[in-house]
């Protein structure tokens, strides 16, 4: 590297030099290496807490998942739009087998469970104020599928009645919307997806107004 | 972290002197991945520990204790317009005038809450399940909330199941029998499931101040509370006068 110099230095003194200069140079290579272990550290340090620190957010935060009710996409289920809702005191001939909103009689059907049909003109007024009607076809559906529908209905703003001539053995509608099924058991999850969509929901005409103090159909137990 | 420190340590032995210009390269890369990963960290943080971080959820105790109270609601309303069917006393008639009216604009007001919220009106969970949360004082019971509540039947309100029944909340039965009486009969069987229904409404307003900061709710809750306990004692006088 530095050999060759000239005559001058004697040969101690270039060992003496060059010794020193190997010394500076470990000396700071050394500190240089302090110095990069730290940063090193630091840096990992600070890395790692804030890893800790991200990994708590989304855990505490994702803790509530949060979908819009409105987003929900209830698989099997059919919606209709541009329904009317006027006040008629005759029968209704409805698009819908059961019926999914429409004109309706002005006094409405008292919510809860009931053993015998209901009128089609009081129930839909139930619709236009955001409750949900369960219908099952009795000759499609066992005992036990009734009492599992009857279990399954909220206790406030839901209809559960039987419907004769269904073509599925169960249905849920609201105004607007409607889900064909077979029974609570084994299509859970849809019904509860249309369930947590549409019930008392604020895209039914008039939600919040009574399911109570209108008229009760006959075979009410509940 | 170990990997960062390691490999500034060790790569530096070899690397000194022979390439300065990818050492520095690595030392900003480094600075510079920490500034962000402070940042982030610091939006975290300043994000869970503001006092009203974040719009209550689908199972969080406001949603649970809105969609309760409306039920709750609802079947006040309903006692309220029965006994106005059932009686001519125009002292009940007005306080049931008064209690449908609040209660069905109370209940709207918690409907319009779930809607901004951006979650369902159906429940999440069960009934009550908010009632079974831990408080924010980190007791889970609420008994020593209750004020004046608690005299009738049960002493100190039993302990809340997830899916159990509402506090105060009237039977069929009872609401089949007030429809069916008339008079002094029908007054008297409102002012007593009335009365009960409201401690149960104390007791669930009780219940959410123990457990959420939500400013709406809380003041909410808080006058509920007071107009309730207020209402309890008129009803109970009421009551007497009807003995």
């Amino acid at each position: 590297m530095v050999n060759g110099n000239n005559d001058k230095p004697s040969v101690k003194q270039q060992r003496d030099a060059r010794r020193q200069e190997k010394v500076a140079a470990l000396k700071k290579q050394q500190e240089r290496a302090r110095r990069n272990r730290l940063i090193g550290i630091v840096t990992g340090s600070v890395a790692g807490l804030a890893v800790i620190g991200l990994i708590v957010t989304f855990v505490v935060t994702s803790g509530q998942p949060r979908e819009n009710p409105r987003d929900i996409v209830v698989e099997g289920a059919q919606t209709f739009s541009d329904l009317t809702a006027n006040h008629v005191t005759g029968p209704v001939d409805y698009a819908q087998t059961p019926p999914a909103g429409g004109d309706h009689n002005q006094i409405w059907l008292n919510c809860g469970v009931y053993t015998e049909p209901v009128p089609n003109e009081n129930a839909v007024h139930d619709l236009e104020h955001g409750a949900i009607w369960f219908t099952y076809d009795p000759a499609q559906v066992s005992e036990a599928e009734i009492e599992a529908l009857q279990d399954f209905a909220p206790s406030t703003y839901a209809v559960v009645s039987p419907y004769e001539g269904l073509d599925s053995p169960m249905y849920v509608s609201a105004w607007g919307a409607q889900l064909p099924f077979s029974n609570v058991t084994d299509d859970e999850e849809d019904v509860s997806d249309f369930v947590t969509k549409y019930w008392k929901s604020g895209d039914a005409p008039e939600p919040g107004a009574p399911c109570t103090g209108g008229i009760d159909g006959s075979g009410k137990i509940a | 972290m170990t990997d960062s420190g390691a490999t500034g340590g060790s790569s530096s032995d070899e690397a000194s002197g022979r390439a300065p210009g990818r050492r520095r390269t690595r030392v900003v890369v480094a600075a510079a991945l920490t500034l962000v990963l402070v940042l982030l960290v610091g939006v975290a943080v300043g994000r869970l520990s503001s006092p009203n971080p974040v719009t209550p959820g689908t199972e969080s105790v406001e949603a649970g204790f809105s969609r309760d109270m409306q039920v709750h609601h609802e079947q006040a309303v309903r006692m309220a317009m029965i006994v106005r069917d059932r009686t001519d006393d125009p002292a009940t008639r007005s306080m049931a005038y008064d209690m449908a009216l609040t209660q069905s604009q109370q209940a709207g007001q918690m409907f319009a809450w779930l809607e901004l919220w951006g979650v369902s009106q159906a429940p999440a969970e069960p009934t009550m399940t908010w009632m079974t949360r831990p408080t924010l004082d980190g007791s889970y019971g609420d008994h020593e909330h209750t004020p004046s509540g608690g005299t009738e039947g049960s002493p100190t309100p039993a302990a809340h199941q997830p899916g159990g029944r509402m506090p105060g909340l009237a039977t069929d039965e009872q609401m089949a029998a007030l429809q069916e009486a008339s008079g002094v009969e029908a007054e008297r069987r409102f002012l007593t499931l009335m009365i009960a229904h409201h401690r149960g409404g104390v007791e669930m307003a009780d219940a959410v101040l123990a457990r959420s900061e939500n400013r709406q709710v809380r003041v909410f809750a808080t006058g509920m509370l007071q107009s309730q306990e207020s209402e309890i004692d008129a009803m109970e006088d009421m009551l007497a006068e009807r003995e």
